[in-house]
């Protein structure tokens, strides 16, 4: 085998989120075939500021599945359709719309929303997935408590984000900064904690790592990345709207387990979601630009997400070396 | 996990508490209690929460809920979970009064073409998750948008034509079942109930069911056939949702695409607030079915408090963390060391 495709070998084996860039750059190019301007100068800061929430949602669904334990938090969208509504409805009409109160409120909203999620998960010790079921119906009835109905105008300073900030797309400032925030992480000991307990929390706590503590955190994370999140999103939709949350939380945990995150904990990170949330823009972008109709849509959508996880987990098990005596996988650990 | 004591030393009794823990464990006591404080809580606040007629549409819709969850309560049993159980009662609900009413096919054709559909997209379900060892969520999350969509394409979105006339009586509220004052549907659902708690309990196939989720490997060392458990499992998963979405449709007299939505997360919530652990292989149908009296109890209590959408949205978030933490918390990692 040649050099360069020895390395492409090692590159699609190496990664968890292999599988989710191969798809991305295939999806990349038959947009760019179909509609070449959507990324041009002229329309990438607009194009990006759609898919910027997607991105953000997925971000920050990212470290709570990491940590493992069954780890999950589908509060993720309507926490920033709350953040969201929030902005709109009540910081907007208090003269706290400018952008330092607004960016600070709606962020410590958001990391105080995660907290509470981290708190249920590892101290009062409820299944992530009902923890976090709990917020959801919280965060959603608040939203609509907040605004029954869609409406407001988002303040110009957040609106200037769908466009760029001296030829850089604003969009891609907002994901910036919980990217640049993660990858300042991924440079601490906290890091190799998380994946060292989402892989094997028993091992972790038996090595002297706080198990509790270091799976809480990540669902304040993921609460900091949605409240970026319900920012984008108010950049985007320019009012606020409570119904729109809840729906990007299936989406956000899709894009995830595109991304080839394991979601048993342990393996992936946010490069893996981001390519995830980016190719599942732009599955809908081309379905949408080819006039297929939106029954279709959902057809097509689902088609290749089913076909997209068997073809992930291939890669994944067809190169790994055998763990076990028994064959298959295993998901249930005796207790 | 049975500890045998060491010669010599003397075998210490079980305190109380972990005696009251042992037999919660195996008895669903909190629930029957929280079926009933909730009952009693409604009668002496809300005027005619106790009449036959509003206990009997809780129980209705309660049947609908327990019927669903059914399913969820099975692969909740190997530790997976199916989120595909609102597409799929959204699809049986408008294949039923689309080629019932709309196309003029026998009620029995109806029947055999959307068990046998909800039955393969079920086994999908579980194929896909075992044998690629993916997490159920999201597999089940993909097949069921697939069916959805397919069910678009082929209507074009338009739902025309109605359930058969009985199934609208069948579900009635009003009705009742001969000698026994209670309607129909609910009859049914206490029989389906015996039948899926026999299953499960009395039969190699419920054996075979609580062993691939306490332990596949073991349960494969155990010559158990995980994959077709699992794949079995989720068909049957599907079979519930899919008879959900049919009796619904006498509830909602059209077909209606979304009518599923609902039952998404609530299915989950009520196998939960029954105490069936979603790490696999502890619970039973009989919690569900509790679960779901309790959720439907709650949701009836909220309205009669008159709160809006939105706060009995917040107040079923609340009731939920609440419910769950005072009696399913999972063990502390010092303790599964």
């Amino acid at each position: 085998m040649s050099r360069a495709g020895a390395l492409l070998r090692s590159f699609l084996l190496g990664r968890a989120y292999s599988f989710a860039a191969v798809l991305f750059v295939a999806l990349m190019v038959a947009n760019l075939a179909t509609i070449p301007q959507f990324v041009s100068p002229a329309n990438i800061a607009g194009t990006l500021a759609v898919a910027a929430p997607f991105v953000l949602a997925a971000i920050a669904s990212t470290p709570s599945v990491l940590s493992g334990g069954g780890g999950i938090d589908i509060s993720i969208g309507p926490l920033l359709g709350f953040a969201n509504v929030l902005f709109i409805s009540r910081l907007l009409p208090n003269g706290l719309g400018g952008p330092l109160p607004a960016i600070t409120i709606v962020l410590a909203l958001s990391i105080i929303v995660g907290a509470i999620n981290g708190f249920l998960v590892v101290v009062v010790r409820l299944q992530p997935i009902v923890a976090t079921l709990g917020s959801y119906l919280v965060l959603s009835g608040l939203a609509l408590e907040l605004m029954p109905q869609p409406g407001g105008t988002a303040p110009s300073w957040i609106v200037r984000f769908n466009g760029s900030f001296a030829h850089i797309p604003g969009a891609l400032i907002l994901i910036a900064i919980p990217v640049v925030i993660w990858l300042a992480i991924q440079k601490t000991a906290y890091y190799r904690a998380l994946i060292a307990v989402g892989g094997a929390e028993r091992s972790a706590f038996s090595a002297g790592v706080n198990v509790a503590l270091v799976r809480g955190l990540a669902y304040v994370l993921g609460g900091l990345f949605a409240g970026f999140a319900g920012l984008a999103l108010t950049a985007l939709v320019q009012s606020g709207d409570p119904t729109l949350g809840p729906q990007y939380t299936l989406i956000a945990i899709t894009a995830v387990a595109l991304g080839g995150t394991s979601l048993a904990g342990g393996r992936g990170g946010i490069a893996g979601s981001i390519l995830g949330a980016l190719s599942i823009f732009l599955i809908q972008n081309l379905l949408s630009a080819l006039n297929v109709s939106s029954y279709w849509n959902q057809v097509v959508y689902g088609g290749i997400l089913v076909v997209s996880l068997v073809i992930n987990a291939q890669a994944r098990t067809l190169f790994r070396r055998p763990a076990s005596l028994v064959r298959g996988p295993a998901r249930v650990e005796p207790t | 996990m049975s500890v045998t004591a060491a010669p010599g030393i003397q075998e210490r009794r079980p305190s109380a508490l972990a005696i009251t823990r042992r037999v919660l464990a195996r008895v669903p006591l909190l629930q029957v209690a929280g079926v009933f404080a909730l009952f009693i809580l409604g009668s002496t606040t809300i005027s005619g929460y106790q009449s036959a007629s509003s206990v009997r549409s809780m129980l209705v819709l309660a049947t609908f809920l327990g019927v669903a969850a059914a399913g969820q309560t099975i692969v909740v049993l190997l530790a997976g979970m199916d989120l595909s159980l609102p597409f799929i009662i959204g699809a049986a609900n408008v294949l039923v009064s689309q080629l019932y009413g709309g196309d003029h096919w026998p009620f029995w054709a109806v029947a055999i073409f959307i068990t046998v559909g909800a039955l393969g997209a079920g086994a999908l379900n579980g194929y896909l998750a075992n044998r690629f060892d993916i997490h159920p969520l999201i597999v089940t999350l993909g097949v069921g948008t697939a069916i959805a969509g397919g069910i678009l394409v082929w209507t074009q979105g338009n739902f025309t034509g109605a359930a058969p006339s009985w199934i609208d009586s069948f579900v009635s509220s009003g009705r009742e079942t001969g000698p026994i004052p209670l309607p129909p549907v609910v009859v049914f659902w206490a029989g389906f109930a015996i039948v899926v708690t026999l299953i499960l309990s009395k039969t190699a196939i419920g054996r075979r069911l609580y062993a691939t989720g306490a332990n596949q490997p073991a349960a494969r060392l155990g010559l158990v056939q995980t994959r077709r458990v699992w794949v079995g499992a989720f068909a049957a998963s599907a079979f519930c949702a899919a008879l959900a979405g049919v009796l619904l449709a006498g509830f909602s007299g059209m077909g209606l695409y979304n009518i599923g939505q609902p039952y998404l997360f609530t299915s989950v919530a009520c196998v939960v607030i029954g105490g069936t652990s979603l790490l696999g292989a502890r619970g039973d149908y009989v919690r569900t079915v509790l679960g779901a009296l309790v959720l439907i109890q709650i949701q009836t209590i909220l309205i009669g408090y008159g709160f809006d959408v939105a706060a009995q949205q917040v107040g079923l978030g609340l009731v939920i963390l609440v419910m769950v933490a005072s009696y399913a918390r999972e063990p502390s990692i010092r303790s599964r060391i």
